[in-house]
């Protein structure tokens, strides 16, 4: 196994032009297991450059090796965010995070990574560079190349820049708790909510021993936040530190399915395995148990523990073209996917 | 609406009609295609035919050999599959709205026009999606669901005619795509035929199935990739409140640092949009609102929580006072903030009453270059001797300028053309977009190789090829010259095209 360790863009583009060697990317090494039938790693941690920063367009573009925390800190600076979170931020890397797919609770409000990315360049396996989307916050000009990317798995090439649309940091935010609830009162909350006409920036519910605890949390202007908080006075105020909690420890296997079918997906996992769910967007978040896998996919969803992505994907001759065109010798990370691509 | 036709004859000429088009399809084909969807929504007769020569961008024509009207996704697929074994080109079509020529046909070529298909599949209101035809009017879609508290966001102004099929082949936005997003964020999933029959479902109502996101591939694809005959759509809760206001500004300079001020203070508006005095005479002349005949107003909506709201309006009207603004108009009631909008959205057709002829455009710049790149249109108008009226989304730099101009006087489409150009080399330069929500089409693929390196068209070229190989969907569209797939990128046999030096490879 060789370590490749670019310090630019232009080296990690000579190193693919070598050709001939199956290889992966690793940024922070947080989210994805390390495919093993390559002959080298590629790091990418040496492409650590914010490459543009308009505060004042809400646009920044960076390399795909600049860790979530240090992008942070520079946006920080001028009062705004990146609206994505992953475990780990002082390590997680941008281009990482763009293939890892990576969110946490805040998706609930911002979406994920697909809808912040608007830009991308991608070192090919050939090591051609190629960009799609661009650095304004709305464009259609061409095939959307960033999306493609989202969840990728390093699989159809590496991001060597990433441009997001950023959001100013919120003036306040409160965190509230609802506990014990059963497993069909998480969406009933969610109904509540929508009654309401509440919005939530994140919303995250978690198995307990005592039943499940929602936690949510109001972000924006303080008038606002103040109000929606006094319309649920049956929470409680709880600390904000239990989102970076959560992120820490949500567990490696991940699920989605409807909003409505926790009741069932409680059932499917042993009570003692720590379940994490975002209940308006039906993804989850569990500590073990990949057996849960057939009930999941009964109730028409799907579950995914590292190294096994279980049924190949609906559609899989069209997911197998897009590696064979992007990648057609197989090169990055080959059988790392799902569907074995 | 121009007069002036680019006509499209197969072998053309046309610098970016490089698909050379087909033959038309024999008796046999014909009749196997009527077989396939009935006769009487099997379109021959040539004046018929007409009605599908060009969409939205009137300028562009080009006679299709054969239109089919499938009602169901069995019926799409004996069309594409007859199509393919008679090697014609098939062009899919929604309502014919698209300003870029995406609909426009291939001469020669089998046109699915989707509008019969028209059916709501589902909606749950519990799990927040709804799946619906391609056929299915925008708007139509929230009408249903308004009902029960829910809308569905992206609203192009032609959201009355337009259809999802096509929002979807466009990624269209709208006003309100500032803080929602554009189609690609609302579409969960589709249905898809592609070039060899089969039907493919990507995506759904469950979120990040494994495997890539190929539906964010097909949304924006401009019709390139197979044709959607079902699509799944994310539907949202509708906020507990809405403000809107109108300012007014001497000009487009204090209008664009209101903007940018409000902006900066951390507001995310829902919508705020801008117009400079000719396309408020115009928008003014449509709808008989009594807007003054200033020099640039804007018209912003935030949502949300109703606190939220008040205190964001607020801040907002007291920035655009300190930005200049000369008179603040708050809504009465619904029927004045709904007239508000149709003033605005109706300003590109409302463009027809004070000019003759006229070009939209749709460019993008990063919004605080908003004043430098107006001042520059200004001078391109100033210099060319034609108007330019400017209506756009002011919190995206997604601008519309509208060059005006009569066909009657020699030389004067010429020139709108040159100005309606020049206008996208400067978002270029100042590094922007040649297309924020119309799409590339017929009508841009010059521009994209502007844009893009030729490395970014190949991997674009990539991405079609995995669903397209034989590149019978909207030939000619997007790509500024045609492109082949071999049968694998890097080891391929030239085709004979490429030979003769008429077409690239990808």
């Amino acid at each position: 196994m060789i370590d490749l360790r670019p310090r630019t863009i232009e080296e990690a583009q000579a190193l693919l032009a070598e050709g001939g060697r199956r290889l992966a990317f690793v940024g922070g090494g947080t989210a994805m297991a390390r495919p093993q039938n390559v002959e080298a790693i590629l790091y990418t941690g040496g492409l650590n450059r914010i490459v543009e920063y308009a505060a004042t367009d809400q646009v920044v573009v960076a390399e795909a090796g600049v860790t979530l925390r240090a992008l942070q800190e520079e946006l920080g600076k001028h009062g705004q965010r990146l609206a994505l979170e992953a475990p780990a931020a002082d390590r997680a890397t941008l281009g990482g995070m763009v293939a890892a797919n990576s969110f946490g609770p805040l998706r609930t409000r911002y979406g994920s990574v697909r809808d912040l990315i608007i830009g991308v360049s991608i070192l090919r396996a050939d090591g051609a560079r190629a960009k799609g989307g661009g650095k304004v916050v709305k464009t259609v000009a061409g095939f959307d190349l960033p999306k493609l990317m989202c969840g990728s798995r390093g699989t159809l090439g590496m991001m060597a820049t990433v441009t997001f649309r950023v959001h100013p940091v919120p003036e306040e935010s409160v965190t509230v708790a609802a506990r014990g609830l059963p497993a069909a009162g998480v969406f009933e909350l969610v109904r509540k909510l929508r009654t309401l006409q509440l919005e939530p920036a994140a919303a995250l519910a978690v198995r307990k021993p005592g039943g499940w605890e929602v936690a949510l949390r109001f972000e924006g202007f303080q008038a606002g936040v103040v109000q929606q908080r006094q319309k649920l006075p049956e929470l409680e105020d709880a600390p904000a530190t239990l989102w970076d909690e959560h992120l820490a420890h949500r567990g490696p296997v991940r699920f989605g399915a409807l909003l409505t079918r926790l009741p069932q997906i409680d059932a499917a996992f042993p009570a003692e395995v720590p379940l994490s769910w975002y209940p308006t967007l039906g993804l989850g978040f569990a500590g073990g148990a990949a057996n849960a896998r057939a009930a999941l996919a009964a109730l028409g969803g799907w579950l995914v523990a590292e190294g096994d992505w279980g049924p190949p994907p609906a559609s899989l001759p069209l997911h197998q073209a897009m590696k064979a065109r992007l990648d057609p010798d197989r090169l990055l990370a080959p059988g790392s996917f799902a569907g074995g691509i | 609406m121009s007069e002036a036709v680019h006509e499209l004859k197969p072998g053309g000429t046309q610098a970016h009609d490089v698909s050379a088009g087909a033959a038309p399809p024999s008796p046999q084909v014909l009749a196997r295609f009527c077989a396939a969807v009935g006769e009487k929504n099997c379109i021959r007769e040539k004046e018929q035919l007409r009605t599908y020569e060009s969409d939205g961008l009137a300028s562009f024509r080009a006679t299709p050999g054969v239109v089919l009207l499938p009602a169901t996704t069995e019926e799409v697929v004996a069309c594409v599959r007859i199509a393919r074994e008679a090697g014609l080109p098939i062009v899919a079509r929604g309502s014919g709205t698209g300003l870029s020529g995406g609909a426009l046909p291939i001469p020669g070529c089998a046109l699915i026009g989707l509008s019969r298909m028209r059916k709501i599949l589902e909606v749950d209101y519990d799990n927040a999606f709804m799946r619906v035809q391609p056929g299915v009017i925008n708007l139509d879609v929230s009408k249903l669901i308004s009902g029960q508290g829910w809308y569905y966001a992206p609203d192009p102004s032609s959201q009355s005619v337009c259809s999802i099929g096509g929002n979807v082949a466009e990624n269209s936005g709208g006003a309100h795509c500032l803080k929602y997003g554009f189609t690609v964020n609302h579409v969960l999933g589709v249905r898809l035929v592609l070039g060899d029959g089969s039907v493919q479902d990507l995506g759904g109502p469950v979120l990040d199935q494994p495997g890539y996101d190929l539906t964010g591939v097909v949304v924006g694809s401009e019709g390139m990739l197979g044709i959607v005959t079902e699509v799944t759509l994310r539907i949202l809760r509708k906020p507990e409140a809405v403000k809107t206001f109108f300012a007014t500004f001497p000009s487009t300079t204090e209008a664009g640092n209101a903007v940018s001020a409000i902006i900066a203070s951390g507001i995310v508006p829902a919508a705020i949009e801008m117009m400079d005095t000719l396309a408020i005479v115009a928008a003014k002349a449509a709808t008989g609102l009594d807007w003054p005949e200033v020099g640039a107003a804007l018209l912003m909506d935030v949502d949300g929580p109703s606190a939220e709201c008040e205190h964001t309006s607020a801040v907002a009207v007291d920035l655009s006072r300190k930005a200049g603004a000369l008179e603040i108009r708050v809504p009465r009631d619904a029927a004045e903030r709904d007239l508000m909008w149709k003033g605005r959205k109706s300003a590109f057709a409302a463009v027809g009453r004070i000019s003759r002829n006229y070009l939209v455009q749709d460019g993008v710049i990063p919004r605080s270059a908003i004043a430098q790149v107006l001042s520059e249109i200004a001078a391109l108008s100033a210099k060319a001797g034609l108007r330019v009226a400017n209506v756009f989304h002011a919190g995206d730099g997604n601008l519309h300028p509208l060059v005006l101009y009569d066909a009657r006087v020699p030389g004067e489409e010429k020139r709108a053309e040159e100005v309606s150009g020049d206008i996208l080399r400067i978002c270029l330069r100042f590094g922007g977009s040649i297309t924020g929500e119309h799409g590339v089409g017929a009508e841009k693929a010059p521009y994209m190789a502007e844009m893009f390196t030729g490395t970014d068209l190949e991997t674009m070229g990539f991405m079609r090829c995995a669903f397209d190989p034989l590149a019978q969907f909207n030939p000619g569209k997007v790509f500024p010259t045609p492109r082949l797939c071999g049968d694998k990128p890097g080891k391929y046999t030239p085709h004979p095209t490429e030979l003769s030096g008429e077409a690239q490879r990808v």
